[in-house]
């Protein structure tokens, strides 16, 4: 009697405890949610339903190039993903399956690589794009952005991870390596590429001291950077800053809630750096 | 394994080419930078000038001020996410139902924008905001915009990069937990051992490696803090504001080589953050348990 009372109260307490670490977690997310379709006016009043309207929306649409960031956001994230999916992948490749000379060298310069944080390597980046006459450019946003080191790692793991017989059957049957490479070991690795392009869309998507840097026209904004210029352009409106943080915010929190199970691990292991 | 040194090279190609030109070519020129005084209106013209960069940081008080503000935010933010994912996870990964709603919930944060969680974070600690107004009531501290208080900004910044990387932290802690074996726990119970006894002789001990390992590479991240620093400034006009508060370590650098235009002298500033960084990922080399 005594055991379950307390398996009771434990019970509460633990979840009480999961609540509150929910409540925070999520409560930033539904107050930019629920701002955002608030009148300027009502706002920070709890309104009803009834009196919540998308004016916000409209407003930030008609009053600054939010459509022009959203498509440059979405151009420089789909170039980033393709292009790493097929570069890191063919990298990942070469360092799991082939052996060549300088095989565990070019790991560990990976390794290396994998280790600086983008913020100490800025400057030179910056005078790098500068002198190519790339800055305010969609490619400044792209290429550097390509060839990542962790991507590599990870889709060596992944290929590390399926057997090779199939590959060892198509040999024997002639295949060249890149037939092999292309029809037999990619097909296997599906779910490794599928993490991949999600890690470096969720990245590309979200960053903001690169495109804050490297652009200066708003023409050229990414989403983060714009909805930066909007506290300064909308300083009194909260509802319409709110309703850029959703439209910056929705993408991801969609993507994330349909790929979690997929996406969680890798997102954490990719956070402390393999 | 088949050696087919063509094919290797092929595909290693595109990769070596872009990681050549755009991170090992700049890790070499941040080095290359930080002897040289370079203005970014005239970057082509770059002068040796030995090791003066690094005097005049030893010697630059504004240097000290971010490596102090660095420490200070590291030193707040490290134990209070190790502390409070510990918690959330041990908590976790004993619920049965809502499970999966609990870990998407704790990790929604950590995938949205620095920029987004900034600015709604600044909302609700402006004056008379919902959270800055109740945490006045409860606490009795001052009911203020925190973030242009020069004695708040620094704490509101914590308080924004922990609620971000928390749910980092507890899926890390949650494989730490899980990798613990049941049996442990078991026999803990058949010796009478409470939820309380368990927690602090089982489930501690085996994942303090993991404590280590998430307080080191807490560590590194805390570092590097930008983004959040750079949106509170004014939109990066007034970078560190409110008057030197938020002046991380990358806020000086960025400081120094976009807005005063000493690309030298703000390499230097990156090689010392390199430095720091390297030395905290050989660290989290040593301390990394086997992770399956």
């Amino acid at each position: 009697m005594r055991a379950s009372r307390w398996l009771v109260v434990a019970n509460i307490l633990k979840y009480s405890i999961l609540a509150i670490g929910a409540v925070i977690a999520l409560g930033p997310i539904l107050f930019a949610l629920y701002t955002s379709f608030e009148l300027p006016a009502d706002y920070p009043r709890i309104v009803p339903f009834s009196r919540l309207t998308v004016w916000n929306y409209r407003y930030v649409f008609d009053n600054a190039p939010v459509l022009r960031w959203y498509v440059n956001t979405i151009f420089v994230t789909f170039g980033v993903v393709l292009g790493a999916v097929v570069v890191n992948t063919m990298a990942g490749y070469a360092l799991a399956r082939i052996r060549y000379p300088g095989r565990a060298l070019s790991f560990l310069i990976v390794l290396a690589i994998l280790m600086v944080p983008l913020q100490a390597i800025l400057i030179p980046l910056y005078l790098l794009v500068a002198q190519l006459g790339w800055l305010n450019s969609y490619q400044a946003l792209i290429i550097p952005f390509i060839a990542n080191p962790f991507l590599i790692f990870l889709m060596r793991q992944s290929f590390l991870n399926v057997p090779t017989d199939l590959e060892d059957a198509a040999a024997i049957d002639g295949a060249s390596r890149f037939k092999s490479f292309l029809k037999v070991a990619v097909p296997l690795t599906m779910s490794g590429i599928a993490t991949q392009a999600i890690l470096a869309g969720t990245w590309t998507w979200n960053s903001f001291m690169i495109p804050v840097t490297f652009t200066t026209d708003p023409n050229h904004y990414m989403m983060t950077v714009g909805l930066n210029s909007l506290q300064s352009q909308f300083y009194t409106l909260t509802t319409v800053q709110m309703a850029g943080v959703v439209l910056l915010t929705v993408p991801i929190v969609l993507m994330f809630v349909v790929f979690q199970r997929l996406i969680v691990p890798s997102f954490a292991t990719a956070g402390i750096r393999g | 394994m088949r050696r087919d040194w063509g094919a290797a090279y092929a595909l290693l190609a595109p990769a070596a080419a872009l990681l050549g030109l755009w991170f090992i070519y700049p890790i070499v020129d941040t080095v290359v930078l930080s002897f040289q005084q370079v203005n970014l209106f005239h970057f082509g013209e770059r002068t040796y000038v030995g090791l003066t960069n690094f005097h005049q940081l030893w010697a630059d008080p504004a240097f000290h001020h971010s490596l102090f503000i660095t420490m200070i935010f590291v030193l707040l933010v490290v134990p209070a996410q190790t502390v409070l994912a510990l918690v959330l996870a041990s908590v976790l990964q004993t619920a049965g139902a809502g499970k999966t709603f609990f870990r998407t919930a704790f990790f929604l944060p950590y995938m949205t924008s620095t920029v987004a969680v900034t600015t709604v974070f600044m909302k609700l600690f402006v004056e008379g905001g919902p959270l800055s107004a109740s945490i006045s009531r409860v606490f009795g501290v001052p009911d203020t915009t925190w973030y242009a208080e020069p004695s708040f900004a620094l704490p509101f910044l914590v308080i924004v990069y922990v609620y971000m990387y928390i749910g980092l932290y507890v899926v890390v802690f949650v494989g730490g937990i899980e990798n613990v074996p049941v049996e442990l726990h078991e026999a803990a119970k058949v010796d009478g051992a409470g939820v309380f006894q368990r927690f602090r002789f089982v489930t501690v001990p085996s994942v303090r490696p993991y404590v280590l390992f998430v307080i080191v590479a807490g560590f590194i991240q805390a570092v590097q803090i930008f983004d959040q620093a750079y949106v509170i400034a004014s939109n990066g006009a007034i970078l560190g504001s409110p008057a030197g508060a938020t002046a991380t370590l990358v806020i000086f650098l960025y400081q120094q080589a976009f807005r005063l235009n000493n690309l030298g002298y703000g390499s230097a500033a990156a090689v010392v953050l390199l430095v720091i960084v390297l030395a905290g990922t050989v660290l989290t080399r040593r301390l990394l348990p086997e992770r399956s």
